[in-house]
């Protein structure tokens, strides 16, 4: 994993409308800390995270984040988005010791075909979208690759029977389950239950709200019954 | 239908519904959701409908997550009354909803029917909303 490098400027105007500027012309504020740092709040352009995010690592790249010509070896901690744009409003990067452990989110995915379960009306489902690993930064894998070809309807892979490469270590409870076979319902017996209970519903009127008391909402019921 | 087993107040004020979504912004269970563009209630039985039509759409082979619940009693004054005499009796429960919350949360193996299914959802809701995937830009 090479590391790439990501331009900061330090020295920008902090508060919630200096910010606003900033996403309006394509800078997204941040901030840099960790390693006993004090924190530095920089900002980087758009274009540029864009541009170090798009390798295989994604979230993971470590970076070498340049602020005023010092270099901060870094991983992403958080990144905040808009709520409906979509886009991102804040990074927080956090600086690492290249040689030490640090512990980062690594998305799995899962690969064949489980021709067993598809047979039986099964479904793979991956209880987790990522594996929360222990490693150094150099050797943190880009993704967690899961082969479920083999899997049958009552096998379960659990953390521990997860391949992780070497110098990697999953943090987590080794029982916990990470792949499971869903045993499907009849999901139309399902659909038509829920379907008459609409229906039930509606014949008695919108009086369902009244949970605690339920003295005056059954009144129009009440009135029928007599 | 979704509503509380028992509450604290029975009768709510309607408030205001002003702003972004605090939080649930994200996707935290499937694969797609549902993300409302605009602020408003929706009724426990409209949270019901999308998700018969979505399950229904789906057939089976997938898993459905609903990520709001309706706690708020809204009340209504009988037809034909006088004004005053208090406060209308609680007859629908709604879940209060700002733009940017997920709604519902799908995980299905065939995007393209994952797609068809949350669009006939979204046609039950009273609020514009879109589909989200995991995958995000920049």
């Amino acid at each position: 994993m090479s590391d790439t490098v990501l331009v900061a400027e330090s020295g920008r105007i902090t508060g919630s409308a200096a910010a606003r500027r900033m996403r309006a012309d394509d800078v997204i504020p941040a901030v840099v800390y960790g390693l006993g740092m004090e924190p530095i709040s920089i900002s980087v352009a758009r274009r540029d995270l864009r541009q170090a995010l798009s390798g295989s690592a994604g979230m993971n790249t470590v970076l070498d984040l340049t602020v005023d010509g010092n270099v901060y070896p870094a991983i992403i901690k958080e990144l905040q988005r808009h709520p409906t744009r979509r886009t991102v409003s804040h990074v927080d990067f956090i600086q690492i010791n290249l040689s030490e452990e640090i512990r980062v989110h690594v998305p799995l995915r899962l690969e064949g075909d489980a021709h067993e379960v598809m047979n039986n009306n099964g479904l793979v489902d991956p209880a987790v979208d990522s594996i929360e690993v222990a490693t150094t930064p150099r050797l943190i894998p880009d993704e967690i690759v899961i082969d479920i070809s083999e899997m049958t309807m009552d096998s379960v892979i659990r953390l521990g029977d997860v391949a992780l490469p070497d110098g990697v270590v999953a943090t987590g409870d080794p029982e916990s389950p990470v792949v499971t076979v869903l045993v499907m319902r009849a999901e139309v017996e399902e659909i038509e239950e829920a379907d008459a209970e609409l229906a039930e519903a509606a014949a008695e009127g919108e009086s369902t709200a009244d949970s605690d008391a339920g003295g005056e909402g059954e009144a129009p019921s009440g009135d029928t019954a007599e | 239908m979704l509503m509380p087993r028992k509450v604290a107040h029975r009768k709510h004020h309607r408030g205001r519904t002003r702003g972004l979504t605090k939080g649930g912004s994200e996707l935290a269970f499937g694969e797609y959701g549902i993300q409302a563009l605009e602020p408003g209630w929706l009724t426990a039985r409209q949270i019901e409908a999308a998700r018969i039509a979505m399950t229904r759409a789906i057939k089976r082979g997938g898993k459905v997550w609903i990520n709001v619940f309706p706690d708020k009693p809204v009340t209504k004054k009988p037809a034909e009354t006088r004004m005053g005499s208090g406060k209308g009796n609680p007859e629908f429960w709604v879940a209060v909803v700002r733009p940017g919350r997920v709604l519902f949360e799908l995980s299905f193996p065939n995007e393209e029917q994952a797609r068809i299914a949350m669009n006939k959802a979204i046609q039950k809701l009273p609020i514009k909303a879109r589909i989200i995937t995991r995958e995000e830009t920049i």
